[in-house]
């Protein structure tokens, strides 16, 4: 369920959306699970077959509708179960960071990595690390417009610019 | 004759360039000239505006909205053809995504304005921003559908004179217009191969081949992510596709799925591939930025850099 207390940075619990690979990071986070690590419990996990699999889109998307922070997670370089989809991925989501912060979103809000299937206690780390950087950065701006498709027309004209 | 049907062309802010694309069917005109009954048409009608205002509302067969909102004016039109028109369509990019002035949301109203005004090379004058007898300038810009509800669309920068008739035609009969989910990429007609592309060139650099695909030489053609209809016109003129008719049918975000596009086929280190993409805003949304998530970031932020 989605936290609608995100009005203030106080008490703030970042919203991490985290689009991971089946064969790597899942496992990985499985690997977590069974070993009994503590990791911050901010994280959703939504399984793709590879991330190379990811439309940039669905990233965009995912921060459209108020998530804090996305997490992208695959295989080692090397290690693609699909030969180079994680290049791809890293091409992508690199243009993607670029692309996040010329439009005026902390390029943080993206966050690639390499987490394999023997890899429980990395993505605990990974996680602890990107929800201290989210809590300092604050809320995703654009919760507050999650949903409101329509203009308010009154919205357009404030005339308070001089 | 009583079956003609009546309309109104009406321009916001933009270019004049989809009306001119109407015009351009020249003889052919004479086909489609005889079903409509104008009843405002700026280009190339002498009707003042309470004309229009004076209908009563919902008497307007179809109103074609030319442009996007950048000024209360824009606004105020827009909805006024709301109210007369039965059907409301969005012809051209600027209506239906934004088109290229809706970059302007990458920057606050403050910057633009300051530097059209008081810091353009250009201007004589530069020492005010004008603020009367001018409609008031909106903090950003909207896509027209958010401000009102659509009956169709018909985007392209501007959509062929072709294009423009066969819809017009459609829907005086009662048709839909019918959308492509394919893209440049099938229409166009240039040699493909397996792309792994080592180095990525700007439009101005080298010359291209005419035969092979723009994209396997390494030019940064928007082709792969944009709505197939116009034949494929630039690439046939060995000018990479510059994404001008927006994202494809199924696709709502033409930037995130070029990001996709050219992220797959590059064939080289992602700094090298960065490198190329200077203004990654500019050159992926070019013409659909208001139409992007991100750029509800200006909704929110308003005066921020």
């Amino acid at each position: 369920m989605h936290k609608e207390n995100t009005e203030k940075s106080e008490g703030f619990e970042p919203y991490v959306l985290g689009l991971v690979c089946n064969w790597c990071t899942y496992a990985g986070a499985d690997m977590a699970g069974t070993s009994r690590i503590q990791y911050p419990p901010n994280l959703r996990l939504v399984r793709v077959m590879c991330t190379s699999r990811l439309d940039p889109g669905y990233v965009i998307k995912g921060l459209e509708l108020g998530a804090d922070g996305v997490l992208i997670s695959g295989c080692h370089p090397g290690d693609c179960h699909y030969v180079n989809g994680n290049y791809k991925t890293e091409r992508r989501m690199q243009l993607l960071r670029k692309l996040v912060e010329q439009a005026g979103l902390e390029p943080q809000r993206v966050r690639l990595e390499w987490i394999s299937a023997s890899e429980g206690s990395k993505l605990a780390d990974v996680m602890k690390d990107y929800v201290s950087v989210l809590k300092k950065i604050g809320p995703n701006p654009l919760a507050s417009v999650k949903g409101k498709q329509n203009i308010d027309t009154k919205d357009l004209f404030t005339k308070e610019v001089k | 004759m009583a079956n003609r049907k009546k309309v109104v062309f009406m321009q916001l802010s933009s270019c004049w360039g989809c009306h001119q694309s109407l015009l351009d069917l020249h003889e052919k005109l004479l086909d489609v000239i005889p079903l409509l009954d104008i009843q405002y048409w700026v280009a190339a009608v002498d009707f003042k505006l309470d004309h229009l205002e004076k209908l009563p509302n919902g008497s307007i067969d179809a109103a074609f909205i030319e442009g996007l909102c950048r000024t209360e004016e824009d606004v105020h039109l827009l909805k006024l053809c709301r109210e007369k028109a039965k059907a409301l369509v969005s012809l051209g990019t600027c209506s239906t995504y934004g088109g290229a002035p809706s970059i302007a949301n990458l920057y606050p109203k403050r910057e633009l304005l300051e530097r059209k005004y008081l810091k353009a090379e250009t201007a004589a004058n530069r020492n005010t921003i004008p603020s009367e007898n001018v409609p008031e300038i909106a903090d950003y810009v909207p896509q027209n559908n958010q401000i009102v509800k659509f009956d169709a669309y018909l985007p392209g920068c501007p959509p062929t004179s072709g294009e423009i008739a066969n819809a017009v035609l459609a829907l005086l009969s009662g048709k839909p217009i019918e959308h492509s989910n394919k893209t440049i990429c099938d229409e166009c007609k240039r040699k493909k191969e397996e792309k792994n592309i080592k180095v990525f060139k700007r439009d101005f650099e080298g010359r291209p081949d005419t035969e092979k695909c723009l994209l396997d030489q390494g030019y940064l053609c928007m082709g792969p992510g944009t709505r197939a209809g116009c034949g494929a016109q630039c690439p046939a003129a060995n000018n990479p596709c510059q994404g001008c008719s927006g994202p494809p049918e199924g696709v709502t975000d033409q930037g995130a799925r070029l990001v996709g596009a050219f992220g797959g086929i590059a064939d080289m280190e992602s700094p090298k591939m960065l490198k190329s993409f200077p203004d990654p805003a500019g050159q992926l949304y070019k013409f659909t930025y208001a139409s992007s998530p991100l750029s509800k970031l200006r909704r929110v932020k308003k005066n921020e850099k």
